[in-house]
């Protein structure tokens, strides 16, 4: 049981910064590499002419997963360590919907619009822009939302539990929706006529 | 092309299979009875009301209260930054953050130390580290900070240090280090939680970070 | 290949990119215990520059005093770097694949003008929406899933399902 390596205490707290320059840079290049700095591609998932957001996302998803179990059960991390992150239904939903309308509004998520931000994507700028406001928005507001924001805390819940199965259950039949949902994806790019951007 | 995303598609999903073969070890991390016996006969889990009110006073960051005590007696009287998990709610996972956060030391406190000690046990067995009782409770508190007696003229010196240190740590609290003020002010007891400031936003808190 | 390296069309094979990304991650876990994020670092921009700004409205407000006070959130600093370092990364793949480029990139049925007005709402509604949901697509959706948290599950399919249907609606914007 060594790891995670910081909260054992076996990489001292002050390195934490320099890992997170780090492993931000390998972060980047994997998302603009796969040209997620691109609005129009990554809008392409919803309309069907380009599923790269679907493959590296799942396939993101499902590596992570996969190895976290692995290492879990060989023993070399402590799975009841790791950060869960903590589940508020209301919120969670709510806030994914509000997000949704502003992912197909603005065309990025935080994170890629990052990515656009650093190779110049002026759209990527004003969305960091209104980001920045929103955030205000919400700060400002908090006092109305903030039964809604703590409502419904069922603290940091496994799927696999609440769907009565173990994890590793869960982890192949997602894995094997994932690899249903890379071919189906193909499928589709094949039949859908192309759009240049 | 076609034929080589096949071939992954057949690994990645026996990659995935294979963790329906591996044995599914430590779901539920509770510690065996032995070790809890161990950790039960180990004295060290008992810090003194002392050194609470020092680090109290001293705003140690890695000093976690909580009160095990049901809501009403909390909002009556609590211990400064206290949280209060009552004891039938200290498995709800609201409190998993809390209880888990690292690098902090979560002293459980009740009236005795009978509920908090309970506190402690149940923690303990689920794998959460540093857990720790206030010796004596509340009341033992009260009996030795803000009531705390005067010594004999014949004491030691370390009697004497002790005492002065109650003294100015229940000028901390009550406002007053005469004993006299100290026991009117406590009188009315409805009047303290005004006092001292109670925070009761846990785990919300630390979720914040979020993305 | 290499002509679409010149053009800047080039891309990296999706589940290359994904396998990368979801390794970075994996590493993410082993070394810091928690995952990526991105929102949390407007946050932190944020609150700091309110608190710059107005300190005492900020020292008010129950959601910023949450994130100001001592040094009791690393984590959002630690957001603060991760994002200096995806700025790095990702302008060194577009100089790799020759992307580099000053543009706004929107419809050609649509204007300039209004795409960024369309850039700004949705950042809008997603910086308010990230701070409901406690974290983004990448915080909360991806970070949750490979940790298998439900939260994660219940925001990605929230945020993608919802994606989905209002894309239709804000069809003449992308195609």
């Amino acid at each position: 049981m060594v790891a995670p390596l910081i909260p054992m205490g076996v990489i001292p707290e002050s390195w934490n910064n320099v890992f997170a320059v780090i492993l931000g840079f390998g972060f980047g290049f994997a998302l603009e590499s796969a040209g997620f700095s691109s609005s129009r591609k990554i809008i392409g998932t919803f309309f069907g002419y380009d599923f790269v957001v679907l493959k590296v996302f799942f396939t993101a998803a499902i590596t992570a997963m996969i190895g976290l179990l692995y290492l879990s059960y060989i023993g070399w991390l402590d799975f009841s360590l790791l950060y869960i992150h903590p589940t508020f239904l209301a919120s969670a939903i709510i806030g994914g919907i509000v997000m949704g309308i502003g992912f197909s509004m603005g065309g990025y998520c935080p994170g890629t619009s990052f990515c656009g931000i650093a190779i110049g994507k002026i759209d990527a700028m004003i969305f960091m822009v209104g980001m920045a406001i929103g955030v205000l928005i919400f700060s400002e507001a908090f006092p109305l939302l903030e039964k809604l924001y703590n409502s419904g805390n069922l603290g940091g819940k496994l799927v696999s539990d609440s769907l009565g199965m173990s994890k590793s259950l869960f982890a192949f039949l997602l894995t094997v929706v994932a690899v249903g949902m890379f071919f189906g994806a193909t499928w589709v790019e094949k039949k859908v006529r192309k759009v240049e951007y | 092309m076609d034929r080589r995303y096949t071939l992954l598609a057949i690994l990645v999903v026996l990659l995935a299979a294979g963790l329906l073969i591996i044995p599914n070890k430590g779901e539920k991390k509770e510690i065996k009875p032995d070790k809890l016996l161990l950790a039960i006969n180990d004295q060290a889990r008992f810090l003194s009301t002392d050194a609470i009110t020092e680090r109290i006073i001293g705003g140690d960051p890695t000093l976690q209260l909580i009160d095990v005590r049901p809501a009403k007696q909390f909002n009556t009287y609590a211990l400064p930054n206290a949280v209060n998990i009552p004891l039938d709610s200290i498995l709800s996972p609201s409190w998993t953050e809390l209880l888990h956060q690292p690098g902090k030391d979560k002293v459980f406190y009740s009236n005795g130390d009978i509920e908090s000690d309970a506190a402690w046990q149940v923690c303990t067995r689920n794998g959460i580290p540093g857990v720790f009782v206030m010796k004596g409770g509340l009341n033992h508190w009260y009996n030795t900070i803000i009531k705390g007696a005067e010594p004999s003229n014949t004491a030691s010196g370390t009697d004497l240090d002790l005492y002065s240190f109650r003294q100015s740590a229940r000028q901390y609290f009550t406002g007053s280090g005469d004993q006299e003020t100290a026991q009117s002010g406590n009188d009315a007891s409805t009047q303290k939680p005004a006092k001292v400031s109670v925070e009761r936003k846990p785990a919300e808190k630390s979720s914040g970070g979020g993305c | 290949m290499e002509k679409n390296k010149k053009s800047g069309t080039f891309y990296l094979n999706p589940y290359l990119s994904g396998f990368i990304f979801g390794m970075v991650l994996l590493i993410t876990f082993i070394i810091t215990g928690r995952g990526m994020g991105a929102s949390g670092a407007v946050k932190s921009t944020v609150v700091e520059a309110v608190n710059t700004v107005a300190p005492a409205h900020a020292e008010k407000s129950d959601y910023y005093s949450k994130f100001i006070s001592d040094d009791a959130h690393p984590m959002n600093t630690w957001l603060v770097f991760e994002v200096i370092g995806i700025l790095g990364g990702a302008f060194l793949s577009g100089l790799i694949f020759n992307r580099l480029k000053f543009k706004v990139e929107h419809s050609p049925k649509i204007t300039s003008r209004r795409r960024l007005i369309f850039a700004l709402l949705g950042g809008t509604l997603f910086g308010i929406g990230s701070q409901l949901a406690k974290g983004c697509t990448s915080g909360a959706a991806l970070s949750g899933m490979a940790v298998l948290s439900l939260g994660g599950f219940i925001t990605m399919m929230a945020i993608f399902g919802t994606a989905f249907v209002f894309a239709w609606i804000f069809k003449k914007n992308w195609i």
